[in-house]
């Protein structure tokens, strides 16, 4: 019987050690946070050390807004906390036979209440699946949930462009089909229902494949995002258009959904408060193949760099027509190009093409190149950006349960309080205080039939000066004062 | 006499127009020292107190997990329904009651609407009615109408006809459609619309008015009393024709022609994350946030009681300030049961707050509107009504 027992300690110890890190976390950081959140009271609130920073998602201060004026008041650079009582809930008794995590995400085509035409990002939301799975997969084949040695149990539902089907089904996880955390999802208007009901019903949501801004935006202390936004990409974009190519006139193309209309929102701030608004932005109906229309006005806008939001679909459609009237502009797209499905469209076109991207796959790391390893073996296939972040989502959560046991105010915690970054196969995810990805963006650029991916200082992109004092209690400064 | 007003209005000028001059004994609000809890052991179905709705001698309770009816004569909970019991689901986040027919509406987080009427449930979701959406967080009772605010966007029930109306953004200045809170008052409808500020639906003329940030950033707010806090919005409340609004970014009141923000840096608000709200005037308004009970008892000179538990003992605090001036601190027994405030309403003197934890009640026995002269409560008040 001991020698069982020193088995499974030997054990335990070995995987303790394995990639990714979801075993026990004797870290003194992570112990630490589990001695205060522990044997509380319902009334009583941990001191977690909450996040202070000083600017706001690294905006550099000539394009903050509103910069000539001293803001009555800033928000997000305190983290938000979570007082409420959940700390205190007692975990389930021995007849847990598993632990469940919830899957939220579009795997399934349906009709699109957003677009009324046909869903468009079950492509995305499959891959998404398929990372989250092989997280799941990998945790249970190394014992599950240690505490317990009992799996990991993925409940996994479809939100696919019908919006108000992502609170019920949040609904569901939360009180019918308990889960203890939720990895999802990408369609923007369905994170924020998501978040909203998982607020009030207070379990963590993961969110690896939103990159709308305003997603973390909303002051709850129930999520967080484990890739790159659309604010991070887009001041790389503009700082590179402009501050680097001196680009003067860009157009804008975009879908009209709100992963178009908010996708592009910083690089148009961006541009207007660094003396170069943008010349014209046109939107197209989500699903459509004709974009006359929009090339015909930015032609007429006489721009001279486009850039496109939206699906890989529509991006390429839109690059081959734009090339097809002999607009030779250069063309800058969002992550959703970095695709098959994108360079297959466009073809000869894709040469060149710059799209920012929210990491690097051509990182030189054992831990990426195990992922997709295994990823190829058990999916026959490659996995993509929504792969990847889903993994590394998925398996923060796996971390946090293991650790801060089944309590989902304490998942919550641990997730939180982690100060030094998720070593993830993206890359190091470190979250700020409003609880999004932090960690570095990059540009790929399509070159001789593939995607390359090259960071600011590989490309030697110039940024404006990030202020390190708030912009409440330090004076007018900018880049000039600098 | 007239050198006396002379004089009077010179000072006013020096100090400027609006503040309060200092006071060696400053006008102080009432505050509620009474109070009494309601937990599981009071017989509540759910400790998580997501709304709560008081209507004459009757107190609603919608939990997380079950309805609760308190009958405030005998201070007790007399009967509680859950869905063994024929509620249609576990979760209430809203109760509001039809006067005229004594029914009782309840928004279903995740179930819809249900009417409670005659001992029997009556139920609407997506499956059998023109409901936008089954998670609903706000009902509201205009006239002959039910107003649901539901995730995605509004919905009304005409109960004489049965027609429903969706209001989403394809026939209201709805930015984003995710509703949060409603509320009916003096011909208005308010909408309460995360993402969307406050929208507000006159009922005469069937108008929509919007009230947006006028800064347009989420990062910041760039003044402060330039329009709406922050256009994440919990919930809206007009009485007296004024408006007030919580969020999880602070608060704010509108009165037709200015508006008035709060923070907790600034005034007596315990938190800027606020899930609800109660008004009992113009110039008063009790605000749910995570960290305790936030009043404003005299909005004219910024006056608030913020009430607080001791989270390891059962004793209670208030803290009466002006803007950021403690001008009193009462210890007294405990108040509320739990900090973390989720639901709130205000009834005659009463007071009732939904936490997470529990229902507190506050007594307002001797209670009066706005400041007045009164000596200061230093000495400490033991011991609650219950």
């Amino acid at each position: 019987m001991k020698l069982i027992a020193l088995l499974a300690l030997s054990t335990l110890a070995l995987t303790a050690q394995q990639y990714p890190p979801i075993g026990p976390d004797n870290s003194p950081e992570t112990q630490e946070i589990l001695r205060r959140i522990n044997n509380l009271g319902p009334n009583e609130v941990p001191d977690l050390r909450l996040k202070r920073e000083q600017n706001y998602a690294k905006t550099s201060s000539d394009v903050e807004p509103f910069g000539g004026v001293k803001p009555y008041k800033e928000h997000f650079l305190l983290q938000m906390e979570y007082t409420g009582p959940g700390r205190s809930e007692p975990e389930p008794g021995p007849e847990l036979k598993s632990v469940r995590i919830g899957f939220i995400g579009p795997i399934m085509a349906t009709v699109s209440q957003a677009t009324g035409g046909k869903s468009h990002e079950e492509v995305l939301g499959k891959k998404m699946l398929q990372g989250a799975q092989l997280a799941i997969e990998q945790a249970n084949a190394r014992g599950g949930y240690v505490k317990r040695k009992i799996p990991f149990e993925l409940d996994i539902v479809n939100d696919n462009g019908l919006w108000g089907s992502t609170g019920n089904e949040v609904i569901t996880m939360a009180y019918k089909r308990p889960a203890w955390a939720i990895l999802g999802t990408i369609d923007s208007a369905n994170s924020h229902i998501a978040i909203r009901v998982a607020l009030k019903s207070e379990v963590y949501m993961m969110n690896s494949g939103d990159t709308d801004p305003t997603f973390i935006e909303t002051n709850i202390p129930w999520t967080g995002r484990c890739i790159g936004d659309d604010r991070q990409q887009g001041y790389l974009l503009v700082d590179y258009m402009i501050r680097k190519m001196g680009y003067k006139r860009i157009g804008i193309i975009r879908a009209s959904n709100r992963y178009g209309r908010f996708g592009v929102r910083e690089i148009k701030d961006s541009a207007r408060r660094l003396g170069r608004p943008v010349a014209i932005e046109m939107a197209y109906k989500v699903g459509g193949s004709d974009f006359d229309l929009q090339i015909q006005r930015l032609r007429e806008a006489n721009v001279d760099a486009i850039v496109h939001w939206g699906d890989a679909r529509e991006s390429a459609l839109v690059l081959n027509q734009l090339r097809k009237t002999g607009m030779k502009q250069p063309y800058f797209t969002s992550d959703r190009s970095v695709s098959k499905e994108f360079t297959e469209i466009a073809g000869a076109n894709a040469e060149g093409v710059i799209s920012g991207y929210p990491w690097n796959p051509d990182r030189k790391d054992p831990h990426l190149d195990e992922f997709r390893k295994e990823f190829i073996a058990r999916f026959k296939d490659e996995p993509d950006t929504y792969a990847a972040h889903g993994y590394d989502g998925m398996n923060m959560l796996l971390w946090a349960t293991n650790n801060a046991g089944l309590n989902r105010a304490k998942i919550r915690d641990l997730i939180a309080t982690r100060s030094t970054p998720w070593p993830g196969v993206t890359g190091a995810i470190p979250l700020s205080s409003a609880m999004d990805d932090m960690g570095d963006v990059f540009l790929a650029r399509f070159d001789k039939d593939r995607w390359t991916y090259h960071s600011r200082e590989e490309l030697q992109i110039p940024r404006g000066y990030i202020p390190t004092r708030e912009r409440v209690s330090r004076g007018l400064e900018t880049a000039a004062a600098k | 006499m007239k050198q006396k007003s002379i004089a009077a209005f010179l000072l006013t000028a020096a100090l400027g127009f609006g503040q309060t001059p200092p006071a060696a004994n400053p006008k102080l609000p009432f505050v509620y020292t009474k109070w009494k809890q309601f937990t599981k052991a009071d017989g509540l179905p759910n400790e998580h107190v997501f709304a709560v709705k008081s209507d004459g001698p009757r107190l609603w309770v919608g939990t997380e997990g079950g309805l609760a009816l308190i009958d405030k004569k005998s201070g007790k909970v007399t009967k509680v329904w859950t869905e063994a019991d024929g509620l249609p689901w576990r979760a209430i986040s809203g109760i509001d009651i039809n006067h005229k027919t004594g029914e009782v509406w309840l928004a279903l987080f995740g179930g819809g609407l249900a009417r409670f009427s005659g001992g029997r449930f009556d139920h609407w979701h997506q499956m059998n009615s023109g409901i936008v959406n089954d998670v609903a967080y706000g009902v509201a009772v205009e006239n002959d109408n039910i107003w649901v605010a539901t995730t995605a966007g509004a919905s009304r029930l005409n109960t004489v006809s049965g027609e429903w109306t969706i209001y989403t953004e394809k026939n209201a200045p709805m930015e984003e459609i995710w509703n949060y809170g409603v509320d009916y008052r003096d011909g208005k409808i308010h909408l309460a619309v995360w993402g969307s500020g406050v929208l507000e639906f006159d009922v005469a003329s069937s108008r929509w008015k919007d009230y947006l940030d006028p800064d347009g950033e989420m990062e910041i707010d760039l003044y402060r009393d330039d329009g709406i806090v922050h256009v994440i919005t919990t919930g809206a409340k007009y009485i007296d024709k004024a408006l007030w609004v919580s969020s999880y970014f602070g608060v704010c009141r509108y009165d037709g022609r200015n508006w008035r923000a709060y923070y907790n840096m600034d005034s007596g608000l315990p938190s800027d994350f606020n899930n609800n709200l109660a008004a009992r005037s113009g110039n008063e308004a009790w605000f749910a946030t995570d960290k305790g009970v936030g009043a404003i008892m005299d909005a004219a000179s910024n006056t608030w009681v913020t009430y607080t538990r001791d989270p390891k003992s059962n004793a209670g605090k208030a803290v009466v300030s002006r803007d950021k001036t403690v001008l009193e601190t009462i210890e007294m027994g405990l108040n509320l049961p739990n900090n973390f405030i989720v639901s709130m309403d205000v009834d005659g003197n009463d007071v009732f707050v939904g936490t997470s934890k529990g229902l507190a009640w506050g007594i307002g026995e001797g209670y009066y509107a706005g400041v007045k002269d009164r000596p200061k409560q230093v000495a400490e008040i033991r011991g609650g009504a219950k």
